[in-house]
């Protein structure tokens, strides 16, 4: 059963106790910022359903995310981001558009075909985005071909999502779902809502004339490499049968300041995915009928994906050649020693006994 | 209840135990070829497996790693089944009690990885987790052994290890010993004699590295079990952990977690005690003796006291110099060893365990440490033992530690020694020093060893209480102790120093004031052994090695401990007490 909104969802004892860890974890911040600041602005190059478009991205600074102010999810450190207290006032969200705007025009020749706008937290949540300045963001970009906004699925409604659409807008709602399993989205990752609130939200997206892009995570805390590609494996082809959803997003886990998966790291108790586990599992879903990308941040670091130091910035190219072209073969080209201490990981690696190899 | 791990033998909290499979396993050892993983429960709902004898079931778990927050920790902490086949369980330090209630035969700590290379973090973990479990149950550390570390592992009490991350630094190229890693591409020879490095270090590849990092451990391994069976792993780790600065903090810091070492550690053995560092001063043997010596002993002859240095043959008896001091004392004083690492040996104790049981490195020089050990336990024997005067016939060396002594006490001792105590004028100063004292007659001296040993081995006072009367039988060291009718209480055991009782002796021990170290069984008489299950209940202060009374509703018995007293209490298997006499009742 899907339940519609954090504050009805009856939480359970593990839900709790993450939520309790993760507020405690949370208020080691310190840091609040200019609420008529985004929270970041750049510029990138997507494989989207209509072909390689350059994108202007956009990270919204909204207030955050009340999930994550109840505690949230164990892998986030967005909240840090976000402005102290409440909600951001329409005059200075629409500052931070404007902001944005000079971004682009300042490092680009064009306007970029699409804007992605994310937030910490939900787009489509009008307690972060109230409706005169989803409206006003619509309006503003209307010239554009395409946007995608993100937002919890709960928040997801044919209404809002018209506010694009009706002005020519090829829109789509970028989910984050972390994983088609429910119980290691409750229990691993401590998100609220499940997959069939997902299923809900791409058919009424879908009615609208939206897409749906969903985000994957791969490796959540408390699962070894090998139970995590079988995870992600697992819901890039749950995904790719959810109709109306055209693009899965992996996002390898990084290490965020502020978060259980931070605490779990320093204490030897989680290491990033390897940069072979994001190939193999691209190469091992390529036949699988939705677009599959992935954009590792941090990769090479300890903190993010990363393999043995050597060939990270070799696997990392390959992985952007697979976002744009889709082809498999890509990862044929790249090689390292390392591999076979992955495979021995993944091969040996329990989730009692990870991380096994760093 | 633990069915399928049994310990056979002790040295410290290390054991050579046997994981009871079809095929069954000597441990500390390997486990990779004998687990069942049943999965874990994070990323799905498992069903309990229906398991078998031949392998080693870990039971569907959610791990709890480094880092996991305490509420996490409880909240997702599982409550495992009671299976019929040999299982484990995955814990955590704080929640492997709560886990033990289902009694299963072995434990998997899931944050091994938080531990390794903290010695403080390791040795508080692995002491909560091993006293929280059974003591007949295996503590299984996965992911981090190595051919280095094992041993220290070991000895700290993990039984279960495995090749995976011995594997893995194969794969990376680092070539594993007990002395360390290093870098293949840094090797001019193969440092070793397995298969795999038989062959030019040119040719010797990964793949071969991890074959030999393999045999490595396994080769460690085996080392360990032969060191426990010997009563020499405590030897071993003080030489091998010094290899890794982590390891030899572990196993110092385990020394300060005295209580959890002091109950597991025997208190005999055959083996002897290597003492080649100031390490060894802090071996629950030599802490124990020192305890024990100047807090149960106490001297009851009326003579004064001659200090004289220790000998390298033992018992000092026999040795050529304590047989020229004997000479020049003729009886006319009470003689004391000051030595490293022991301390100060009283001649009634020097048959005892470890005192005749030791083998120290001689320099002719001490170091800090040892010189402020042996100053401590002087002065705390001095002040518990009045003497008329005394005499210290000690090089220089040890001369400086009597003049410490003197100082903190502020009294007087006499010194006899020209250049070397074994020169004959120094024998002659010896000999016209105590030319006015009187003799102590043999039959003084035969109780007063009897009732030392006994005070040393049962408590302060027990040599009163046990042996009211007494009388001796046959010769040194093979003094036998009898009642007043001529019933025998008691035996002096030459090897160890200690007494074995006959069911007289218990009894006459039962009697006195001396606390006594019992061991309650069910309804059957004990012929030979008495095994765990049938332990009712043991005093917590049992150790193994120790003389125990057995009693239970249809027998008495008296005999030497195999087990502590709280490992008896929760085992349920082993033998736990070798009975010598027992009578129906
Ligand atoms: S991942 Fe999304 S829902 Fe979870 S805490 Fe972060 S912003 Fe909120
Ligand atoms: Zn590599
Ligand atoms: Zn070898």
């Amino acid at each position: 059963m899907s339940e519609p909104s954090p504050e009805v969802y009856e939480q359970g004892r593990g839900m709790d106790a993450h939520n309790q860890a993760m507020r405690e974890i949370r208020a080691r911040k310190d840091r609040t910022y200019d609420p008529r600041e985004p929270t970041r602005v750049w510029l990138d190059e997507d494989n989207t359903p209509d072909g390689v478009y350059d994108s202007l991205t956009i990270i919204l600074n909204t207030g955050g995310c009340r999930w994550a102010r109840a505690g949230g999810c164990t892998m986030c450190g967005y909240v840090a981001e976000s402005v102290e207290g409440g909600t951001v006032a329409h005059e200075d969200l629409m500052t931070q558009v404007e902001t944005c705007l000079e971004h682009e025009r300042d490092n680009a020749e064009d306007p970029a075909g699409q804007v992605k706008i994310y937030t910490s937290g939900s787009f489509l949540d009008e307690r972060e985005i109230p409706a005169q300045t989803r409206r006003a963001i619509a309006e503003t970009f209307a010239d554009r071909d395409r946007i995608v906004v993100e937002s919890l699925p709960d928040f997801v409604d044919r209404g809002k999502i018209a506010d694009f659409t009706d002005r020519g807008l090829a829109t789509d709602i970028a989910v984050g779902l972390e994983t088609a399993t429910d119980r290691v989205r409750r229990d691993c990752v401590n998100k609220y809502f499940e997959f069939a609130e997902f299923e809900r939200a791409a058919a009424d997206a879908r009615e609208a004339g939206a897409g749906l892009k969903a985000y994957l995570l791969l490796k959540p805390p408390f699962l070894s490499e090998s139970e995590a590609m079988a995870d992600m494996t697992r819901s890039i082809r749950r995904c790719a049968g959810v109709a109306g959803c055209h693009t899965v997003s992996m996002n390898p886990c990084n290490v965020q300041r502020h978060t259980m998966v931070e605490d779990l790291f320093h204490a030897d108790g989680y290491r990033p995915p390897w940069l072979w586990s994001v190939a193999d599992v691209l190469e091992s879903t390529a036949d699988a009928d939705v677009i599959v990308v992935s954009d590792p941040v941090g990769h090479g670091s300890d903190r993010g994906p990363h393999n043995c130091g050597e060939c990270d910035d070799r696997v990392q190219r390959a992985i952007k050649d697979f976002d744009l072209r889709q082809e498999p073969a890509v990862f044929e080209q790249v090689s390292c020693d390392c591999e076979r201490t992955w495979e021995t990981v993944v091969e040996r690696e329990r989730s009692y006994s990870m991380p096994l190899a760093r | 209840m633990t069915d399928y791990f049994e310990v056979h033998e002790r040295d410290g909290a290390g054991r050579v135990g046997e994981l009871r499979l079809s095929d069954s396993v000597r441990t500390p050892a390997l486990v990779d070829d004998v687990l069942a993983d049943a999965g874990s429960l994070w990323p799905g709902e498992r069903e309990v497996p229906d398991g078998d004898e031949s392998v080693l079931t870990v039971l569907p778990h959610r791990a709890l790693p480094g880092g996991t927050p305490e509420e996490v920790r409880e909240a997702f902490a599982v409550e495992y089944p009671d299976v019929e086949y040999p299982s484990a369980a995955v814990v955590a330090p704080d929640t492997a009690a709560d886990a033990s209630a289902a009694g299963t035969d072995a434990y998997i700590l899931s944050n091994a990885q938080e531990l390794t290379g903290h010695a403080g973090a390791f040795v508080t973990a692995v002491v909560r987790t091993r006293e929280a479990i059974p003591a007949d149950s295996a503590l299984y550390l996965p992911g981090v052994a190595t051919p280095a570390n094992v041993a220290t592992l070991a000895y700290a009490g993990v039984d279960l290890v495995d090749t995976d991350h011995a594997v893995v630094k194969g794969t990376q190229g680092r070539y594993l010993a007990v002395d360390g890693e290093y870098f293949l591409e840094d090797l001019t020879d193969l440092p070793c004699a397995c298969p795999a490095c038989q062959q030019p270090v040119g040719d010797f590849g990964r793949e071969d590295c991890e074959t030999h990092n393999v045999n490595a451990l396994r080769a460690a391994l085996a080392t360990v079990r032969e060191r426990i069976r010997s009563g020499r792993l405590r030897d071993y780790i003080e030489g091998q952990a010094r290899h890794e600065g982590w390891l030899t903090a572990v196993f110092r810091r385990l020394d300060q977690q005295y209580g959890y070492l002091e109950q597991r550690t025997p208190v005999l053995r055959r083996a002897e005690v290597t003492a080649t560092s100031d390490d060894t001063l802090r071996r629950v043997e030599i802490q124990r003796f020192a305890e024990r010596v100047t807090g149960r002993y106490h001297c009851r002859f009326d003579n004064p006291l001659v200090l004289v240095p220790c000998s390298a043959r033992k018992p000092y008896s026999e040795s050529q110099s304590h047989g020229q001091f004997h000479d020049a004392i003729q009886f006319r004083a009470h003689v004391v060893s000051m030595t490293s690492p022991i301390g100060v040996v009283p001649q009634e104790l020097e048959l005892t365990y470890p005192a005749q049981h030791y083998d120290a490195a001689v320099t002719g020089h001490w170091s800090a440490t040892e010189t402020a050990f042996v100053a401590d336990v002087l002065e705390a024997y001095l002040r518990r033992n009045d003497y008329p005067r005394v005499v210290a016939h000690v090089p220089a060396e040890y001369r400086e530690i009597c003049e410490r002594v003197e100082g903190r006490l502020d009294r007087d001792f006499e010194y006899t020694v020209v250049d070397h105590p074994t020169t004959g004028e120094s024998l002659s100063n010896l000999a016209s020093t105590l030319s006015t004292e009187l003799k102590y007659g043999k039959r003084e001296r035969q109780h007063n060893t009897l009732r030392a040993v006994a005070d040393y081995q049962f408590g302060d006072g027990a040599g009163d209480g046990i042996f009211e009367e007494l009388r001796v039988e046959s010769h040194y060291p093979k003094l036998r102790a009898h009642d007043a009718d001529g019933e025998q209480l008691a035996a002096l055991v030459p090897e160890y120093g200690v007494l074995s009782l006959t069911l007289a002796g218990a009894r006459r021990w039962l009697d006195s004031d001396a606390p006594t170290r019992r061991v309650e069984i069910d309804g059957f008489v004990p012929h030979g052994s008495v095994l765990a299950p049938g332990v009712v209940d043991a005093d917590d202060s049992i150790r193994v090695g120790d003389e125990v009374v057995v009693e239970g509703p249809h027998a008495f018995a008296v005999g030497r401990a195999e087990m502590s007293g709280p490992e008896m209490a929760e085992s349920t298997r082993g033998v736990a007490t070798r009975v010598r006499h027992v009578e129906e009742r």
